[in-house]
C-alpha cells in the first residue's frame, strides 16, 4: 500500500557569529579610466555566487556594467581581510563591506559629476545605472565617462570599506541578551509517498518559503535553495555516516550514498522579501536556511502518511519498516528512554 | 612519473587531435590526461568510479576515465570538456549551463557536461527521465540537479 | 575639459549592461567552470613538485608508543618523513579553540588522525612510503557515545575532560510555564551524522618563494585563519605565510578550519619543494570534520487554546575528540531548540561532549540543522493533541516584532517567520493540499 502526507518544517537561524565575537569584513574597490572596477575582497567564492553578488552590489552602486566588475578573491598578499565564508554570513557582511567602499568613493563621484553638469552636489543621483541630475531631464554622465574624469583630474579612484557586524555577549548563566544582529527564517512544505510493503519513501512535491530579504540575486537564491533542500533530503532518506567503535565503516561513496538526479523532486523555492535593515539593499543569509527545513519537513510528512514517527532522523526504508512493525525495531533508532537522559539542575 | 610499469606508445586522438607520446603505463585514463597532458579539466572525485566528475567521451560513449586503463584509449578518439567548446565557441550545452544557473562549484561541471554531451548526441530530444537518467551516474552537491537537467532542456531546443 | 558637452549630453540608451539589484545575471565564474577551465587545488601544479601524503591512525583511542620511519626514509624519490618531533613551531590547531594536533603526538584519538606525513616525487611512491611506516600503538578505552562520556569514570579524551561546553538558556520560569499548560509533549531524539561530500575533495599546495615568502594555494573557506594557523605550526612570524585560495569545489563548512594547509606548509618547508596534497575521497572522509550526531530529550507545553507555555531541553552533542567548531555549534542549539516561536518561559542545555568518533565540526545548518528536527517534529505532535492545524498552530505561535527569542533578545521588523508559514499556506491552498488524508491509499 501506498499512502501519502504533508509535513512542515519551520525555522530561524542566527545569522553572523554573535555573542560578540569578531564578525567583520572589508574590501576595496577602484574605478579604473575606462569605467572598469575592480573589487579586492578576502570572501572565499565556493560556489555560493559571493562573487557575482559583490559584483552586482558595484555595478549598483556606480551605474556600472555588471560585465565590466572584476573580483580578485581571499589572497593574504593581495585582498583585505573578510572574515570567513561561514554562517551564513558572505552577502550580510562582506556585501556589506563592499558598499561600504563604494560609499567611500561615492563622494568623489559625485562630487564630480555636480561640477560637470553644473548642479548642486545634493541633487547628483545614481539611479539605473546613471548619474543624473535630479529633476533636471538629460542632465546624465555615464559611469564610464566619468571614471575617465576622474583620472584625467587626478581624483582619488580607490575606496575602502570596512563593515563591523557588532553584536553582544549574553549572560553567562542564563544566555540572555542580544546575541545577533540578524535572524534568518524559512518553511518548507513537503508532500511524501510512503510504500507501507518495502518502507520506501518518495518525496513528490517540495515547497521552500525563505525569507532572504531581498533577492539580490534570483537565480542564485535558487541555487542555493534546490541544492540545500537536496542536501536535506539526503540526510533524511539516504545519508548516514556507519560509525562503530569510532570506525566509519562506510567512508567511500559506494556505501555513503548521496541523491543523484534521479532522487529529486519537484521544487518550488517561493522567496520571500522581509526588508532587514541591516543587510545590503535588505537582504538576509539564506544559504543555510535554505537546507535546515528539509528533513523535519519530510519526517513530518512521514508520521502525516502512516501515522507514526520516525523519531531517529534517517527516514530508511528499514527504519520506515521498523516504526511500522513490519521488523524488529531493536537497534540504534530504538528510543532511548527519558530517564536514560536527566535534564541538568536549572 | 616513476612507475614501475613500462612505457606505452600512446597513439590517440584528442579532442580532434592526433597525438602519439610515450608514457608510464598502468595508470588510469584521468591521471594520463590530467598529468601527461595537462588536461585538467576533468576531475577526480572519489577515484572509485562513484561520482562522474571524470567522464569523458571515448569513441563519443561516455566513460569513467578513472575507471578506464589509459591503455584502453590507444588508436581511438578520446573527448575532454576541453574539447567540447572554448570562449567565444560554446557548445550550446555550455552555454544553457551558464545561463539556466546549473554552475554552483563547479567541480562536477566538466563531467556532468560530458554526459549531458553524449547524451544530447544519442537522442536530439530527450525527455526529462532520460535526461535523468542520462545524468544519474553524475553527483552534484551544489545545485539539487534540476537546473543541470532544464539547461540540458534548453540545449536539447537550441540544438533541434 | 573639452567634452564636458558631450558628456552631459549622453543619451540614456547609451549605457549599455545596467542590471539593477534583483537581476539574474550570469555569475561571473560561470565561463570558466563550464569551459574546465576553472583551478582548483589540485589542478596546480609547480616545477619539481612532490605529492604529499598522510599516514592515518586505525585506532579510535590509543598511546603512541614508537614510530620506526626508517624505511620510508631510504626509499628512492622520498623527500620527506615528518612526525610530531618534526614541527618546528606548536603541533597544534583549531578554529575555535587550539586543541587539535596537527601529527599524533603521544596519542591518537580518532581512526584517520594524521600520525605521519610523507613528500616524494611520485603519489605511487608516496603511498608505498607510508604503507612502510611502523607505528606501534597501545590501545586505550575509548568514549563511543556522548552519554557514556559524561559520566565520572569514563575514559578521558582529552585531558581536561570529555565536557567541552555546556550552555545554558534562562528564561521566564519554566515550571510556572508547565503548571500553565494543558497539554505537554515529550520526546527523545536522535541524529545522526553527516558527511559533507563536497565534490572537490580538500587540496593544496605549498612552496617557499624567492623572497622566503610560505606561499599556500588551497581550497579554503577563509585563508586569513589558515595562514595565522600555519604560522603558529611553523614558527614563522603570520606575514612571512601567503595564503590563497584556489577556486573552491563546494565547503559547506568543511573546509572552514585548515584541511591540509599545515600539512604541505610542513612538507615544503622540510623539503624546500614545491608539495601538493589532494586528499582521496576516503581520506577526506575519515580525516575531515562532519556533522554533529546529537541526542535531545524535550518537553513543551501548550495551553488547550493552542498557546505555547513552556519548553525544556537537553542536548548531548558529540564532537568527536576536538572541538573543531563543535563549541558553537551545540552551543547555538541550545539556543534554537524552541524553534521561530515565541515561548514565555524556556530552559534548556547543550552539552558539547568530547568521544573517539569522527570529528564533528561546521556543516550547512550549525547546529540548528538538528534544532529543527526536534522542534518542528515537538510542533506537530503538539498540534495533534490539541486538534488544530500544524501550520495554523505555528501561525498562532510564531515569533513577530516585539516578541521575544529565547535570548530574550526582541525581534524587530525584520521579522519574516509569519511570512514564510503564510506564503505555505498560500501554497497549499493553490494546490489544493492539506493535511491528514488519513492513510490515502493511492
Amino acid at each position: 500500500m501506498k499512502v501519502r502526507g504533508i509535513g512542515i518544517g519551520s525555522m530561524v537561524y542566527g545569522v553572523g557569529y554573535g555573542f560578540s565575537r569578531p564578525d567583520f569584513a572589508s574590501a576595496e574597490v577602484e574605478i579604473a579610466p575606462d569605467g572598469t572596477v575592480t573589487i579586492w575582497s578576502g570572501a572565499s567564492e565556493l560556489g555560493q555566487g559571493i562573487r557575482t553578488v559583490l559584483s552586482q552590489i558595484v555595478a549598483q552602486e556606480f551605474g556600472a556594467a555588471y560585465e565590466d566588475i572584476r573580483v580578485i578573491s581571499a589572497d593574504t598578499d593581495k585582498t583585505p581581510d573578510s572574515g570567513p565564508v561561514s554562517a551564513s554570513r558572505s552577502t550580510y557582511v562582506q556585501g556589506n563591506a563592499v558598499l561600504a567602499a563604494c560609499k567611500d568613493l561615492k563622494q568623489e563621484l559625485i562630487s564630480l559629476a555636480s561640477e560637470l553638469m553644473g548642479v548642486e552636489s545634493n541633487l547628483v543621483e545614481i539611479q539605473n545605472g546613471q548619474i543624473a541630475a535630479k529633476d533636471k531631464i538629460g542632465k546624465i554622465i555615464s559611469f564610464s565617462k566619468l571614471a575617465s574624469e576622474m583620472h584625467v583630474q587626478g581624483r582619488r579612484t580607490h575606496g575602502f570599506g570596512w563593515h563591523n557586524n557588532r553584536t553582544l555577549d549574553v549572560d553567562k548563566n542564563t544566555s540572555q541578551g542580544d546575541a545577533y544582529s540578524s535572524y534568518a527564517w524559512a518553511s518548507q512544505l513537503v508532500e511524501v509517498e510512503v510504500d507501507t510493503q518495502t518502507g520506501r519513501v518518495k518525496i513528490l512535491r517540495l515547497a521552500s518559503a525563505t525569507d532572504v530579504g531581498k533577492a539580490i540575486n534570483p537565480q542564485l537564491i535558487e541555487g542555493q535553495i534546490e541544492g540545500g533542500a537536496v542536501q536535506g533530503l539526503g540526510f533524511a532518506l539516504m545519508e548516514e555516516m556507519q560509525v562503530e567503535q569510532g570506525v566509519f565503516n562506510n567512508a567511500n561513496l559506494s556505501t555513503y550514498l548521496i541523491p543523484t538526479a534521479a532522487d529529486v523532486p519537484p521544487i518550488d523555492s517561493l522567496i520571500v522579501e522581509v526588508s532587514d535593515p541591516s543587510g545590503p539593499y535588505g537582504a538576509k543569509g539564506m544559504a543555510e536556511p535554505a537546507t535546515i527545513p528539509t528533513t523535519p519537513a519530510i519526517l513530518n510528512a512521514i508520521a502525516d502518511a502512516i501515522s507514526k514517527r520516525v523519531r531517529y532522523s534517517l527516514a530508511s526504508p528499514e527504519n520506515v519498516l521498523k516504526v511500522l512493525g513490519k521488523i524488529d525495531g531493536s537497534g540504534k533508532e530504538g528510543f532511548l528512554l527519558l530517564e536514560d537522559i536527566p535534564y541538568p539542575v536549572a | 612519473m616513476i612507475n614501475n610499469q613500462k612505457d606505452v606508445l600512446m597513439d590517440l586522438v584528442i579532442n580532434n587531435k592526433h597525438i602519439s607520446i610515450r608514457a608510464g603505463g598502468g595508470r588510469c585514463l584521468l591521471d594520463f590526461l590530467r598529468e601527461d597532458l595537462s588536461l585538467m579539466g576533468t576531475k577526480e572525485g572519489c577515484g572509485e568510479g562513484e561520482c562522474g566528475s571524470c567522464t569523458v567521451l571515448l569513441d563519443g560513449k561516455a566513460v569513467l576515465s578513472c575507471m578506464t586503463p589509459m591503455e584502453r584509449a590507444i588508436g581511438r578518439e578520446v573527448t575532454t570538456i576541453e574539447g567540447v567548446g572554448r570562449p567565444g565557441n560554446l557548445h550550446p550545452l555550455q552555454q544553457a549551463m551558464m545561463e539556466e544557473g546549473g554552475v554552483q562549484c563547479g567541480f562536477c561541471t566538466p563531467g556532468m557536461i560530458m554526459s549531458g554531451v553524449e547524451l544530447l548526441n544519442r537522442k536530439s530530444n530527450p525527455n526529462r527521465d532520460e535526461i535523468v537518467e542520462g545524468i544519474s551516474g553524475n553527483l552534484c552537491r551544489c545545485t539539487g540537479y534540476r537546473k543541470i537537467i532544464t539547461a540540458i532542456e534548453r540545449a536539447a531546443e537550441k540544438m533541434s | 575639459m573639452s567634452d564636458t558637452q558631450e558628456i552631459i549630453e549622453i543619451k540614456f540608451a547609451d549605457h549599455r549592461g545596467y542590471v539593477p539589484i534583483g537581476s539574474s545575471v550570469i555569475r561571473e565564474d560561470a565561463l570558466a567552470k563550464v569551459t574546465g577551465q576553472a583551478e582548483y587545488s589540485g589542478d596546480i601544479s609547480r616545477p619539481g613538485m612532490l605529492h604529499g601524503k598522510v599516514l592515518m591512525s586505525p585506532f579510535p583511542h590509543a598511546l603512541v608508543k614508537h614510530i620506526d620511519t626508517s624505511k620510508a626514509a631510504r626509499m628512492q624519490g622520498v623527500h620527506a618523513v615528518l612526525t610530531a618531533k618534526d614541527i618546528p613551531g606548536e603541533n597544534v590547531f583549531g578554529i575555535a579553540i587550539a586543541d587539535q594536533q596537527v601529527l599524533a603526538d603521544k596519542k591518537v584519538r580518532f581512526v584517520g588522525e594524521p600520525v605521519a606525513l610523507v613528500a616524494a616525487e611520485d603519489p605511487f611512491i608516496a603511498a608505498e612510503a607510508v604503507r612502510s611506516i611502523k607505528v606501534e600503538y597501545e590501545p586505550l578505552q575509548g568514549v563511543f557515545d556522548p552519554l557514556a562520556g559524561i559520566k565520572e569514570d569514563a575514559p578521558r579524551v582529552q585531558e581536561q575532560g570529555n565536557i567541552l561546553l555546556h550552555t545554558k538558556v534562562r528564561k521566564g520560569d519554566y515550571l510556572k510555564g508547565f503548571a500553565d499548560a494543558d497539554v505537554v509533549v515529550e520526546n527523545v531524539y536522535r541524529t545522526h551524522g553527516q558527511d559533507h561530500v563536497p565534490l572537490e575533495p580538500e587540496g593544496g599546495i605549498a612552496w617557499i618563494e624567492n623572497d622566503g615568502v610560505l606561499t599556500i594555494y588551497s581550497s579554503s573557506q577563509y585563508v586569513f585563519r589558515d595562514r595565522k594557523q600555519v604560522a603558529r605550526v611553523l614558527n614563522l612570524p603570520v606575514n612571512r605565510v601567503r595564503s590563497v585560495n584556489t577556486t573552491v569545489g563546494g565547503g559547506f563548512g568543511r573546509k572552514d578550519d585548515v584541511t591540509v594547509e599545515i600539512l604541505v606548509s610542513l612538507l615544503a618547508s622540510a623539503t624546500l619543494k614545491p608539495v601538493r596534497l589532494v586528499y582521496n575521497r576516503h581520506e577526506s572522509m575519515m580525516t575531515q570534520t562532519h556533522r554533529h550526531p546529537t541526542i535531545t530529550r524535550v518537553r513543551t507545553g501548550a495551553t488547550k487554546e493552542g498557546k505555547l507555555t513552556s519548553m525544556e531541553g537537553v542536548v548531548y552533542g558529540d564532537t568527536g575528540p576536538y572541538s573543531s567548531l563543535g563549541i558553537f555549534v551545540i552551543k547555538k542549539m541550545a539556543l534554537h531548540l524552541g524553534g521561530p516561536y515565541y515561548f514565555p518561559n524556556y530552559k534548556c542545555d547543550s552539552i558539547s561532549v568530547y568521544t573517539n568518533n569522527p570529528i564533528a565540526g561546521a556543516f550547512r545548518g550549525f547546529g540548528i540543522f538538528q534544532s529543527a528536527i526536534v522542534h518542528e517534529q515537538q510542533m506537530d505532535e503538539l498540534a495533534a493533541k490539541l486538534g488544530i492545524d500544524p501550520l495554523e498552530f505555528r501561525l498562532k505561535n510564531c515569533l513577530r516584532e516585539g516578541l521575544s527569542f529565547s535570548t530574550g533578545q526582541v525581534m524587530n521588523e525584520a521579522c519574516g517567520i509569519a511570512a514564510t508559514l503564510e506564503r505555505l499556506k498560500e501554497y497549499m491552498a493553490e494546490h489544493s493540499l492539506r493535511f491528514s488524508r488519513n492513510m490515502e491509499v493511492v
